[in-house]
């Protein structure tokens, strides 16, 4: 098994690796979008294309931790836009029970976060992944630090 | 006497053949009160009731395995908080209400071995169960316990520093032997196959490693979001002594903080996460 962060005491590295799962019809357009307007992010997200927010399963967020990523990010539609019109309201509730499970056994919330970004928000999608890269680091470092 | 009134009834419903089969509680020495399957109205005699009767014989209503080797009627005894997983199944379509005879017993808390009472008994509200819900009801009614949810054992965890609560929860998850004790004793964990079983693909490490106890106890907790009734089996019957309550009655808070519901109350009702509000608070999305 490669190591986790579920076991702390790595050094950080220069690159996170944190796992983006972007739904087909908004956030995966905007952050193609984002692409296409040459904005700059930093890449150290690897996207994941699901065909709605509403697919996912907590499982496939437990399942990047344990396996090693460093931060996983869930971006859908904005509430009311779900291609499907409901997924989102469905996963909105899922993640929020992972969310507070996770921090209650001690993993740090900025680890895990989800989005809303549009298919015409290409800008707002680099920014996400700027705060969320900047956030993963953050736990990463303190946690190194605190396991001295 | 209530456990006279258990025996006769249990030998009424036997003999006029409305149900095949009692579950309820018999005893296997001091102190070791059991489950019992009565067929025979002569066996009566074997059912007790006391304050040891810890087991949530629904349990065996969510085994279909079980229900289908005994497909006539069956009655069972509950006490209120094994009521409430009743409910929980009956919303699930788990359970065919019109096979069953539910005998409801009051129930003033059950003790442990040194004579006090049960953490979960403290905190239960169903000490009378409902008089429209069960077919038969032992015992003298006993006024409702309105009471404010208590949440300050869990309230003590949130407010550790992270990576206090990391080790206070890591310490447990070292010693979790992977036994499946307390999804097995769950009557809410019904699952033919579980996902903890499989293989290919494999979602939760099988060994009992700090990463994959932390993965298996994340999981078995989430798939309880909005169901677990706090009946406290898990924790009862770990050998590690897994602090497993604390863990599902955090969900059962931030359910009740953030979708206003309660498992177990009302059996039209399922889990808040097969539904949604338009407004469901969203202040952790970025
Ligand atoms: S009963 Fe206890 S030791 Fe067994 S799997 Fe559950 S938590 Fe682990
Ligand atoms: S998780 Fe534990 S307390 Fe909750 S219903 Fe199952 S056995 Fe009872
Ligand atoms: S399609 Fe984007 S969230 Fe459902």
């Amino acid at each position: 098994m490669s190591r986790s962060h579920f076991d702390s005491g790595e050094k950080v590295k220069k690159k996170l690796k944190i796992i983006g799962f972007l739904c087909n019809w908004c956030s995966y357009a905007g952050a193609d979008l984002a692409g296409t307007s040459r904005l700059q992010y930093p890449a150290d997200i690897r996207i994941i294309r699901v065909p709605c927010s509403g697919r996912m399963n907590p499982l496939l967020v437990l399942k990047c931790l344990q396996e090693g990523a460093d931060g996983v990010l869930v971006s859908g539609c904005h509430p009311g836009d779900c291609h499907y019109q409901e997924g989102n309201y469905y996963v909105r509730r899922r993640m929020l029970i992972l969310k507070n499970l996770l921090e209650y056994f001690g993993i740090d919330k900025r680890r895990f976060h989800m989005s809303w970004v549009s298919a015409s928000e290409g800008a707002k999608w680099a920014d996400v992944v700027k705060k969320v890269v900047e956030d993963v680091r953050d736990a990463c470092e303190e946690e190194v630090k605190t396991a001295g | 006497m209530i456990i006279k009134k258990i025996k006769t009834t249990a030998k009424d419903l036997l003999t006029d053949g409305s149900v095949s089969l009692i579950i309820g509680y018999g005893i296997n020495g001091p102190g070791d009160v059991t489950p019992v399957f009565i067929k025979d109205p002569d066996d009566v005699e074997k059912l007790v009731w006391n304050d040891q009767c810890y087991y949530n014989l629904i349990r065996y209503l969510s085994d279909r395995d079980f229900i289908e080797q005994n497909n006539g009627s069956i009655g069972i005894i509950i006490k209120g908080c094994d009521q409430k997983s009743l409910k929980v199944l009956l919303s699930e379509s788990q359970v065919n209400r019109d096979k069953i005879k539910v005998i409801g017993v009051t129930c003033k808390g059950l003790m442990d071995s040194d004579g006090n009472v049960l953490a979960k008994c403290e905190a239960c509200d169903v000490v009378y169960p409902d008089k429209d819900f069960c077919d038969v009801i032992i015992g003298e009614e006993v006024k409702k316990k309105e009471k404010e949810k208590d949440f300050s054992d869990i309230d003590e965890i949130d407010s550790m520093d992270l990576p206090d609560r990391k080790k206070f929860w890591d310490n447990f998850f070292e010693r979790c032997l992977r036994c499946y004790a307390c999804r097995n004793i769950c009557p809410l964990c019904y699952c033919k196959e579980c996902i903890m079983d499989q293989h290919n693909p494999q979602w939760v490490l099988p060994s009992a490693s700090v990463v994959g106890n932390r993965l298996f106890h994340i999981v078995r907790a989430y798939h309880l979001t909005g169901r677990c009734v706090d009946c406290g089996e898990c924790e009862r019957v770990c050998p590690i002594g897994m602090p497993l309550r604390k863990i599902n009655r955090k969900i059962i808070k931030v359910v009740k903080e953030r979708f206003d519901f309660e498992s177990g109350k009302d059996q039209e009702q399922k889990s808040p996460l097969t539904r949604y509000r338009e407004n469901d608070s969203e202040d952790f999305i970025i």
